[in-house]
């Protein structure tokens, strides 16, 4: 059974590539036909392309065109409201569907015109993959509205709830918005999906419509480094003395003040009651205090302060040096289908 | 021997232990020393104990040679006022020429003569000393930082208008910080002199001192300069 789909399926492919070709080539010979003035033979062409029956297959682009001529056509041969019927629907399909004057006549560009009052649409074009220096370039976004209308452009990221508005007033046929890749708050765009919104009210006949548009939008730069981790403890040396050596320093500096206060009352003639006690207990103070204070280790101390100064300065390189491939960051801005994947 | 040749040989002595190494280390350091100090002076005399204190100042130089030896002029002077109505004010001056040997690390053998000069309006005495002594250097956690222990003997002094004392000791406890360039220390010194004579007669002196001093190095020269700041 599997075997008989493969088969349907690798000789159905190729009659469908024929197919699209053939609309492509019955495209070409109805524009022909048009140069020529040959309506009747146009007509019937894109009648069957634009059939339901069309044993072809007709994309989306190729059905407008097949509308706008068929609409052109009939005008030349005195339908005119049909004719703009047809032109109504490619507008529809495409917004920024156009006649080029050097190759329809006024009738046919008056009946176009006619269509584009009575049809509001909007329309945004998509975006080409593209990379920009925001420092310099803007990325531009072309919108439109058929006809004299209150457009509205706004530019936001997917799940936020900020939008950054690009247009706001009124509008007739196509307008070009460049956008300088910052948001709101001057900040470069991050990475991430953004939708385009236009909305608009018609100004003939009150219709409302929106057109969306969403692209991806990337950063590119140089690598950026990562900062010196905050220093471990087996990279720093004790700062104090063990508490084996500090005590000892300690006894020694309390050993020095009793013997600055034994001085007096062994030395010294009782006879006297003198021997300067005051004195000594001064200096006993003294050489106590330098036995106290003494657990700090200044030579490690230095050379850890070295070390943590080293790395700061290391940090602020590696932050700077960053601070500047940022700077330098170019947005590579892609087409996108809707918020997420 | 009597004491006034004792002295001098000393002397001698103490310029021979100075001069002798210099040609041998060809490297020496010439440092100054300003000092203030409180003093304080006990004399019983007939059964009578008359103190006095007050503030001496003082000034040194000295010269390191090589890193073993050192020797050292000093000169203080000040007045001392008596405690009591009974006591005289006196004022004290003192030279000293002294050396020293680093034995250890730790441990100086200091030698010296001290001339020093008690005045008071009715009379001037004169004492004479002939100091041998150690001083033990105790290093503390602080860096730069030192205790300081001394003991000395006098085995030689010389009073004029007295007999020379049977006992005659000092001892002191310091404590040093020593910089690149500059120390500062803090001494306090017992000097005891007990005379013989009865008990009730008998003439006994003490001088107590708190000294605190700046040492500056000055000027060295050789081909190696030693980083240390010495001080006696």
């Amino acid at each position: 059974m599997s075997r008989i789909a493969l088969v349907a399926l690798l000789l159905g492919a190729p009659a469908a590539g024929a197919a699209q070709g053939t609309t492509a080539e019955m495209l070409d010979r109805a524009v022909h036909y048009h140069a020529e003035l040959d309506v009747e033979r146009e007509v019937a062409i894109l009648r069957g392309i634009v059939s339901p029956n069309s044993p072809f297959i007709v994309t989306q682009e190729q059905r407008g065109l097949a509308y706008k001529y068929l609409g052109a056509a009939l005008v030349v041969r005195g339908q005119a409201d049909s004719g703009i019927l047809y032109f109504r629907a490619a507008i529809e399909r495409d917004p920024f569907t156009e006649l080029e004057p050097q190759k329809f006549t006024p009738k046919e560009l008056a009946a176009f015109g006619e269509a584009k009052r009575l049809t509001f649409a909007l329309g945004v074009r998509p975006v080409t993959p593209d990379t920009i220096d925001p420092r310099t370039e803007r990325l531009t976004f072309t919108v439109l509205s058929t006809h004299a209308a209150a457009l509205r452009v706004e530019l936001r990221a997917t799940g936020a709830s900020t939008v950054l508005s690009l247009y706001a007033g009124d509008n007739d046929g196509p307008r070009e918005l460049q956008w300088d890749g910052l948001l709101g708050d001057g900040r470069l765009a991050p990475p991430g999906r953004y939708e385009l919104l236009v909305t608009g009210l018609s100004r003939l006949n009150q219709r409302g419509d929106s057109a969306r548009l969403y692209f991806s939008l990337e950063h590119d730069h140089l690598p950026l480094d990562d900062t010196l981790p905050t220093l471990r403890s087996d990279e720093l040396l004790p700062e104090q003395l063990p508490p084996g050596v500090a005590r000892s320093e300690l006894l020694k500096g309390f050993g020095l003040a009793a013997a600055a206060l034994l001085i007096p009352r062994t030395l010294a003639n009782g006879d006297l009651q003198g021997g300067g006690r005051t004195l000594a207990v001064g200096v006993a103070g003294v050489v106590s205090a330098a036995g106290v204070a003494g657990r700090e280790i200044p030579g490690n101390v230095a050379v850890n302060a070295r070390r943590r100064a080293e790395r700061a300065t290391a940090n602020t390189t590696i932050l700077q040096r960053n601070r500047e491939r940022l700077a330098e960051t170019r947005l590579i801005i892609g087409p996108a289908a809707g918020v997420g994947p | 021997m009597n004491a006034a040749r004792l002295i001098w040989a000393s002397i001698v002595a103490v310029c021979a232990l100075a001069l002798a190494p210099v040609q041998a280390a060809g490297q020496m350091s010439l440092h100054g020393r300003a000092e203030i100090g409180r003093v304080e002076y006990r004399v019983r005399d007939s059964g009578t104990v008359q103190p006095s204190s007050g503030v001496v100042f003082g000034g040194a130089l000295g010269l390191l040679i090589g890193d073993r030896f050192e020797v050292w002029g000093a000169a203080r002077g000040g007045r001392l006022t008596a405690a009591t109505a009974e006591g005289e004010d006196r004022d004290v001056a003192e030279v000293q020429l002294a050396g020293e040997a680093y034995l250890r690390p730790w441990l100086t053998a200091q030698g010296g003569v001290n001339v020093r000069s008690y005045s008071t309006p009715l009379a001037r005495q004169r004492w004479t000393t002939l100091r041998l002594g150690a001083e033990a250097h105790v290093p503390l956690a602080l860096d730069g930082v030192r205790g300081l222990v001394r003991a000395q003997w006098m085995p030689v002094v010389s009073v004029s208008g007295l007999e020379h004392p049977d006992i005659a000791l000092a001892a002191g406890v310091g404590v040093e910080w020593r910089g690149t360039r500059v120390s500062v220390r803090a001494l306090y010194t017992l000097e005891r002199y007990d005379f013989s004579g009865s008990a009730a007669a008998q003439r006994l002196e003490e001088v107590s001192s708190l000294q605190l001093g700046a040492t500056f190095r000055l000027r060295t020269s050789g081909p190696k300069a030693s980083e240390t700041t010495p001080s006696p």
